[in-house]
């Protein structure tokens, strides 16, 4: 086998406080170079390289997405969403426009295979629909646990510096809020699909659910 | 092994009878009559390609590159034989508060209806049949005398005993798992010692968290109906564990997957039988294909054109068009002499070649009354982990606003529990991602600030993705025959020549009330199961989402659930009907139209068992006319020969 290249090496490393996933874990969906090159072929072998270097400032070692700038931080966005779901995905349309790129600002799926090896099923650990099925009867089981945060920045290893945005520890359980304290607000929830031919990346977020928009 | 020919080829033999589409309707009957030795043509339309292994993973491939991952999606666009794609239609802001349309359609279908009529087919080998999510529950009593009963629809000409025996039937060639206790309970399947081929699909979880919180509970809708509310097992046309004991213990041998040898399994969970099920464990028309004798021959690639009218009332012979590229609209004819032709072709597209032969004119019913199940969707996230995006589409619903109660006042409905999230309510979990990040920009273009990343964004979708609760609902469209598929082919045509069939499509009065109705009840429905209510049907930013109608100062919408229905109706009136109870044309008696078409009303389930049991029973009726047919003493006169059987 070959060696890795070291700017793959370094692509993935940076690319985990982006994702919350491990080098271990991003080496192991077999489609980094792939990802490397797609950003490189959409954003511009320099415009990248510019931005790997300002993610590598604004990672300390959590990313804090007010230090990018508003085209970095796009991109930022567009390459974990490309590891999450295998697809490039439709970007502001400032930011593409800033690229000043002659591709069309749709999303595509990258490969049949990155769509099979995206993140986002993992995250409720799941399994890709359409592929890797796990065997007859398997939905009828309880879902398995989610780590707790603190387990995922550890595992990731970005737990030991100090500074940048810590997580804090174990909070309330319910619906409104995620193990570690994030408060689920409806923008960061999908809403309606106002038409089927608009590509995820393009849909509305959520407003709050009806109880509350009542009584606002 | 599915062999197939050209259209070419195909019109160099003679042939007893000629069935146009090898959906499950066309499949059933051919694979009935060939059986029994008659000589069989199937022209279908569309690209062949399934039936081999690799033909059919390059479909799963082409599904998981797919953005949009539509019914279509693992089927690419044919020109020569052009299908209907939910992703058509778009909503239309200019129109909104004016009386005007709210969505515009730019596809295979002409619609000038008031409503976008959303749902879509496929026209490939296997039809619909293969994009289908193969939820197969049989229709209630109650389904079949809407107008007698209660005041709205109409009436068949035959009731549920009659298609028992056939229900029967199709769930043995279908190869149904169900629990048929469960459904003698609803009150559809009424024989006492009933077993279906194979035991129930395991229920989810997401089923089993429902159970435990709504069993029992009781739920008033809007019009004062109340139920209590049941959690039930669906019957479901995919592979399980075989019943033993099933027809009178001789038990059932589930088929495999089709152009791969020994390969077939139970259901795996990979949870995308719509569009397509990577093992085929779920039913499609390919298996009964698989199983016809040689006296069929299956032509790919032939677009039926005309029915051609012979002598006295019975037609001759069919016409049709082969094609070699998809891409092009380069074809040749051919006709094809037939003492039987069966049009199987899709509700909507039995219509148009109806209307394009003008045959059956005389009830002026061809095209009209034509119907679906328009779906309202609701979405909440749970305050558990539920489990979803495992196993087929869903497993279980809430039936109890189906029967009796206020039917009379608003249509009823069935309650599906979705195994696979908000994904067809929001593009989850893609959406998700995209939501949490905070990506795609603001509607003025510019970036958004904010965005979740690292382990808070894999923890965030774990929570938000995992807790998703989908309801799908189906609500019961009575015909109405204002909805209707016209033709007119001096301006509408698709690139081979054939006319596109113009549809004029809205939702009555009836039905507004059982979307509503719906709505209110699921809302209940999320709280009593504790979760929060995330259903959204207002316009966003101005634009109204597909399938949007305000009704009692409520935003609602709706999507085409792929029940298209209705379009040939069945009658014992010629002047009011297009089709008999056995599916032949009053006018044409060796004219068939088969097919979800004849049916006069699809209550609450989905449209395809029943559909399939009435293909069986017009098969017999087929067979003995062949038979009576081919007897030396009636050739004289086969007219007379026809009111006999
Ligand atoms: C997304 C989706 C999910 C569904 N899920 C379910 C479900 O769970 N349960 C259920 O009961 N129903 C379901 N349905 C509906 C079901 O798929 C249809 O009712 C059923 O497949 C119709 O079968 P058919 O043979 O009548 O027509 P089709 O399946 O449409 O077959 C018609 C055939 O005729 C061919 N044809 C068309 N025009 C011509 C021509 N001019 N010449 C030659 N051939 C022609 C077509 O290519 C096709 O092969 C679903 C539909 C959709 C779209
Ligand atoms: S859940 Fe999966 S294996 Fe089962 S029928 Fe659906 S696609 Fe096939």
């Amino acid at each position: 086998m070959r060696p890795i290249p070291e700017d793959t090496l370094r692509f993935v490393r940076l690319c985990v406080p982006l994702t919350g996933f491990a080098p271990f874990d991003l080496h192991a969906t077999g489609m980094a170079q792939l990802y490397l090159d797609t950003a490189r072929q959409q954003v511009g072998r320099y415009r990248l390289d510019t931005f790997l270097t300002e993610l590598t400032e604004a990672c300390t070692p959590l990313l804090d997405p007010s230090e990018l700038s508003e085209t970095d931080r796009e991109i930022a966005r567009a390459i974990t969403y490309l590891w999450y779901t295998g697809a490039w995905p439709k970007l502001a349309v400032d930011a593409h426009a800033d690229l000043r790129r002659e591709m069309a600002n749709t999303e595509f799926v990258v490969a049949p295979s990155t769509y099979v090896e995206g993140l986002v099923w993992r995250t409720f650990q799941s399994h890709p629909v359409g592929a890797k099925p796990p065997g007859f009867g398997t939905w009828g089981r309880e879902p398995a646990e989610l780590p707790p945060l603190t387990e995922i920045v550890q595992e990731c290893g970005l737990a030991e510096q100090t500074g940048g945005s810590r997580p804090e520890e174990e909070s309330t359980r319910g619906e409104r809020s995620v193990p570690g304290g994030t408060r689920i607000e409806p923008h960061m929830l999908p809403g309606p699909r106002v038409a089927r031919d608009v590509p995820p990346s393009a849909l509305p977020t959520a407003r709050a659910p009806r109880s509350e928009r009542n009584t606002a | 092994m599915i062999e197939t020919t050209t259209g070419a080829e195909a019109a160099r033999g003679s042939y007893d009878a000629v069935v146009v589409g090898a959906g499950w309707a066309g499949s059933l009957i051919a694979e009935k009559l060939g059986r029994r030795g008659w000589r069989v043509l199937v022209l279908e339309a569309g690209e062949a390609g399934t039936q081999t292994w690799s033909g059919y993973l390059d479909s799963v491939r082409t599904f998981h590159s797919a953005v949009a991952k539509v019914p279509n999606s693992a089927y690419r666009h044919n020109a020569a034989a052009p299908s209907p794609d939910v992703l058509d239609l778009s909503p239309d802001a200019s129109g909104s508060g004016e009386g005007r349309p709210e969505y515009t359609a730019d596809g295979y279908f002409v619609q000038k209806g008031k409503m976008p009529y959303g749902t879509d087919y496929v026209r490939a080998l296997g039809g619909a049949g293969m994009h289908w999510l193969g939820a197969v529950p049989r229709m209630h009593p109650d389904d079949f005398t809407t107008r007698s009963t209660y005041g709205y629809g109409r009436d068949w000409p035959i009731d549920a005993a009659d298609l028992e025996p056939y229900y029967e039937e199709a769930e043995k060639e279908l190869g149904v798992a169900g629990d048929a206790e469960g459904q003698r309970h609803l009150g559809v399947v009424s024989d006492s010692g009933y077993l279906y081929p194979m035991h129930r699909i395991p229920p989810s979880h997401i089923d089993k968290y429902c159970h435990e919180k709504l069993e029992g509970r009781e739920v008033t809708d809007p019009m004062g109906d109340k139920r209590e509310l049941h959690v039930r097992s669906l019957p479901q046309a995919r592979n399980s564990t075989p019943a033993p004991e099933y027809d009178k213990r001789k038990g059932y041998r589930p088929k495999g997957a089709v152009g791969l040898p020994n390969y077939g399994e139970r259901c795996v969970g990979n949870a995308s039988c719509v569009p397509i099920c990577p093992v085929q464990a779920k039913s499609t028309p390919l298996r009964v294909q698989d199983g016809f004798s040689d006296s069929v021959t299956l032509a790919a690639r032939s677009v039926a054109t005309r029915v051609l009218r012979g002598q006295d009332r019975r037609v001759r012979a069919v016409e049709y068009r082969s094609y070699n590229d998809p891409a092009s609209p380069t074809s040749e004819s051919h006709t094809v002499r037939a003492d039987i032709v069966v049009l199987a072709a899709h509700a909507i597209e039995n219509a148009r070649l109806l209307l394009a032969s003008e045959l059956a004119t005389t009830s002026g019913q061809v095209g009209r009354n034509l119907m679906d199940h328009p779906t309202t969707l609701a979405w909440a996230l749970a305050a558990d982990q539920v489990g979803p995006y495992r196993g087929p589409g869903h497993t279980s619903g809430v039936e109890d606003f189906r029967f009796g109660g206020k039917r009379r006042e608003r249509a009823p409905f069935r309650i599906e529990l979705s195994n696979w999230g908000w994904t067809w309510s929001t593009g989850a979990p893609m959406s998700n991602v995209a939501s949490a990040l905070a990506l795609g920009g603001k509607s003025d273009g510019g970036v958004k600030t904010g965005g979740v990343f690292g382990p808070q964004l894999r923890s965030l979708l774990g929570s938000t993705i995992g807790r998703q609760l989908q309801l799908q609902i189906a609500v019961e469209q009575s015909a109405d025959e204002n909805n209707r598929v016209t033709i007119d082919p001096r301006r509408y045509r698709d690139a081979m020549g054939n006319p596109r069939p113009i549809i004029h499509y809205d939702l009555g009065e009836h039905v507004r009330e059982g979307v509503y109705a719906a709505y209110e009840v699921s809302e209940r429905i999320f709280t009593e199961l504790g979760a929060t209510s995330y259903t959204d049907h207002e316009p966003v930013d101005g634009v109204p989402p597909l399938g949007h109608f305000v009704h009692r100062g409520t935003d609602l919408t709706y999507h085409g659930a792929g029940h298209g229905a209705g379009t040939h109706i069945m009658g014992t009136d010629p002047n009011d009907s297009v089709v008999d109870a056995d599916q032949r044309t009053h006018d044409h008696p060796n004219l068939y139209a088969v097919g979800c078409g004849s049916m006069p009303s699809v209550g609450t389930s989905n449209p395809t068992l029943t559909m399939c049991a009435l293909a069986l029973r017009s098969a017999e009726r087929i067979h003995r006319d062949l038979a009576a047919l081919s007897q030396p003493t009636n050739l004289r006169s086969r007219a007379n020969a026809e009111e006999k059987v």
